[in-house]
């Protein structure tokens, strides 16, 4: 009753024609953003921080929460399109999605994207107010070792699930740690790895780094590749057929379960929830040779899952303060420019706030709905549009969204810098993902491994006595065993072959 | 990619020894627990392990096979080289001659280079991108957008 009370309140500060403008602007902002090829929704999301600046923080939030989801969204439109995705998740909406526009079936697929990508999320926002206030009453039992073993599981995952090569997910995470440890000590206050630099006693900010891994890698790998796109596919009509129904039901239904459940999971990353949602319907199928051929479930259940994990990859980040995605870690960044930060503190301290929030993600979920197939020909024009001059455009707002946080020049130099080495990491198949989240993690990690060990004089046992924190030190150790098993018989595997 | 990735494991193990190194000269304990040396010591020692892992897969291992876009022509690296210094550019000339002059030199460049638009569109846009952007930030949004020497 005490959730319906807040929700109801978030509702009424959500409505007001202000906060409904803002859910509006940042939709239809985030769709385009997802509908640039290669930028995706972090780089995305990064760019148009400045766009809020003078907002207040419910708006602002509710603006950025907004372009989020709209942008994981909008990176259906070019998988179904031009079978270019907008971003990593919608890679496997490609296989189905294109083959269906390939057969003048383009409205359907993006029609039923964006019912599945509704139902997904209200589904997984109702789990948000649901389970919302348990872990939060839950996350503040935790001390120092349950944080600091919280963050090593979602760490194990990260490193194990997002790339194809265990040793090089790991190196990138391990950069990520270290570049984290850039700036000023979070214990002692101490400066380190600065040289004398006083841009870098706040180490680097994440808004910039995620500019350059995403979006500047991006448009330098595009001029190299002196990119053009093709868009050769048919509309058709957007209106489902009974049989498109009937066949989408059970591909939605299970893609919000996979979905909601994997994103609850701090660090899996959104292209998991998506392949394995496709992966589960090609295996309940009858027919699973139509997959590949423009099946409506290979689009169904996958665009479900993305926008299911989306919305619940946001419980670890208002419940514990931790983000599970590189976008949510942008999102978690523009918490804290706002003078707020994401934990269970934030529904104590900032209850009115954070329930708009999470009413706002219902409506912004409508919006999207509603939004989303009359704007189709938008997006068709944008995709029309020659990529050298949507990659310029992109560069000036990377270049404002980078300079404009701060003031700094020094963010631009430092967008730079990750853009070349974002750059360097696609050709050697390095992925950018741990990075980032490590790069946030980092700190917290840190704090919370040396203030356990200041709280048992240097003992370790500290970690493995405690219930909680031995229990999440198992799961991780369970990861990474289970994800060094699999590194190793992929390369025997591989061996056997050759 | 064996010897990109040698080069590559390489590379991270020279940096692993900087980082450890450098971590020793910070404190690695104190009466407290762990000093500001400590995590990054420790990191510093993985990423030496991850290296030479790398190093010896690239090495002992199957080769990966070289996707076939991972080296460019001379024109590809060309084109990286001139939007790298275009935004290096823009970083040195945003607070000196102001944000609608160096966008527009950003912009004319990157589009010319990238593009085979005509003239007229590449002005067009490079005035929206600008001009026409400066207004929207400063006016509508209330961003503070640099203005340099000549006033603008």
């Amino acid at each position: 009753m005490e959730t319906f009370h807040l929700l109801m309140g978030g509702f009424a500060a959500v409505m007001q024609p202000t906060n409904l403008m803002f859910a509006f602007a940042g939709c239809v902002l985030g769709t385009l953003v997802g509908v640039l090829p290669g930028i995706g929704p972090a780089a995305g999301t990064a760019i148009l921080i400045p766009l809020t600046a003078t907002l207040d923080p419910t708006g602002a939030i509710i603006m950025l929460a907004a372009i989020y989801y709209g942008a994981m969204y909008g990176g259906t439109i070019t998988s179904v399109l031009i079978n270019t995705p907008g971003e990593a998740a919608s890679a496997v909406t490609c296989i189905d999605g294109y083959a269906m526009a390939k057969r003048g079936r383009a409205g359907p697929a993006l029609a039923i994207a964006a019912i599945g990508s509704f139902v997904g999320g209200t589904v997984a926002t109702m789990g948000l107010v649901m389970l919302a206030l348990p872990l939060t009453k839950l996350a503040l039992s935790f001390g120092p070792p349950e944080y600091f073993a919280l963050l090593l599981v979602g760490l194990s995952l990260v490193t194990g699930l997002a790339s194809h090569s265990l040793v090089r997910g790991l190196i990138a995470a391990i950069l990520g740690l270290l570049l984290a440890q850039i700036g000023t000590d979070p214990v002692v206050g101490a400066p380190r790895f600065t040289y004398g630099q006083t841009e870098l006693l706040d180490g680097f900010g994440i808004v910039p780094v995620v500019m350059g891994l995403f979006g500047v890698a991006e448009i330098l790998l595009n001029a190299e590749a002196h990119a053009r796109q093709v868009f050769d596919t048919r509309m058709g009509s957007v209106m489902l057929s009974k049989e498109d129904i009937r066949s989408s039901t059970g591909p939605i239904a299970r893609g919000t379960v996979i979905g909601f459940f994997l994103g609850l999971i701090p660090g899996l990353g959104s292209m998991i929830p998506t392949f394995l949602s496709y992966s589960i319907e090609k295996k309940l199928s009858k027919t699973p040779e139509r997959f590949g051929q423009g099946a409506i479930e290979g689009v169904a259940g996958p665009e479900t899952a993305n926008n299911a994990y989306a919305n619940a990859a946001l419980i670890p980040l208002f419940t514990l303060g931790i983000p599970s995605s590189p976008t949510i870690a942008v999102l978690m960044g523009a918490f804290m420019i706002n003078g707020l930060v994401p934990g269970p503190a934030l529904f104590v301290e900032h209850a009115q706030f954070v329930w708009a929030v999470i009413a706002s993600l219902y409506v912004g979920n409508v919006i999207l709905l509603i939004l989303n197939i009359p704007f189709i020909p938008l997006w068709v024009a944008i995709l029309k549009i020659p990529y050298s001059i949507l990659t310029t455009i992109i560069l000036g707002f990377c270049l404002i969204g980078a300079y404009s946080l701060s003031n700094s020049i020094f963010d631009i130099v430092a967008m730079l810098g990750f853009g070349v080495l974002g750059y360097l990491f696609k050709k050697l198949d390095i992925p950018a993902a741990p990075l980032v989240l490590t790069l946030v993690l980092g700190p917290l990690m840190e704090r919370g491994l040396r203030q356990s060990l200041e709280m048992s004089e240097g003992d370790f046992s500290i970690f493995f006595t405690r219930p909680i924190s031995g229990t999440l030190l198992a799961v991780a150790g369970i990861v990474i065993a289970i994800s060094t098993l699999q590194a190793f018989r992929a390369v025997r595997g591989a061996d056997s072959e050759s | 990619m064996r010897r990109t990735y040698q080069f590559t494991g390489s590379i991270l193990l020279c940096l692993a020894v900087y980082v450890g190194y450098e971590s020793l000269k910070l404190r690695y304990y104190t009466t407290l627990g762990p000093g500001p040396g400590f995590f990054a010591f420790w990191l510093s020692l993985i990423l030496g392990v991850l290296a030479a892992a790398m190093m010896l897969q690239a090495t002992f291992g199957r080769p990966e096979p070289m996707p076939p876009d991972t080296f460019a022509d001379r024109g590809g690296y060309l084109r990286v080289g001139a939007v790298a210094l275009a935004i290096l550019a823009a970083a040195l000339l945003l607070e000196r001659i102001g944000f609608r002059l160096t966008m527009f030199a950003v912009y004319f460049f990157v589009l010319r280079m990238l593009g085979k638009q005509s003239l007229l569109t590449v002005l067009v846009i490079a005035l929206m991108g600008s001009f026409g952007v400066y207004f929207v930030f400063v006016r509508w949004l209330s961003v503070p957008l640099p203005v340099g020497v000549f006033g603008w």
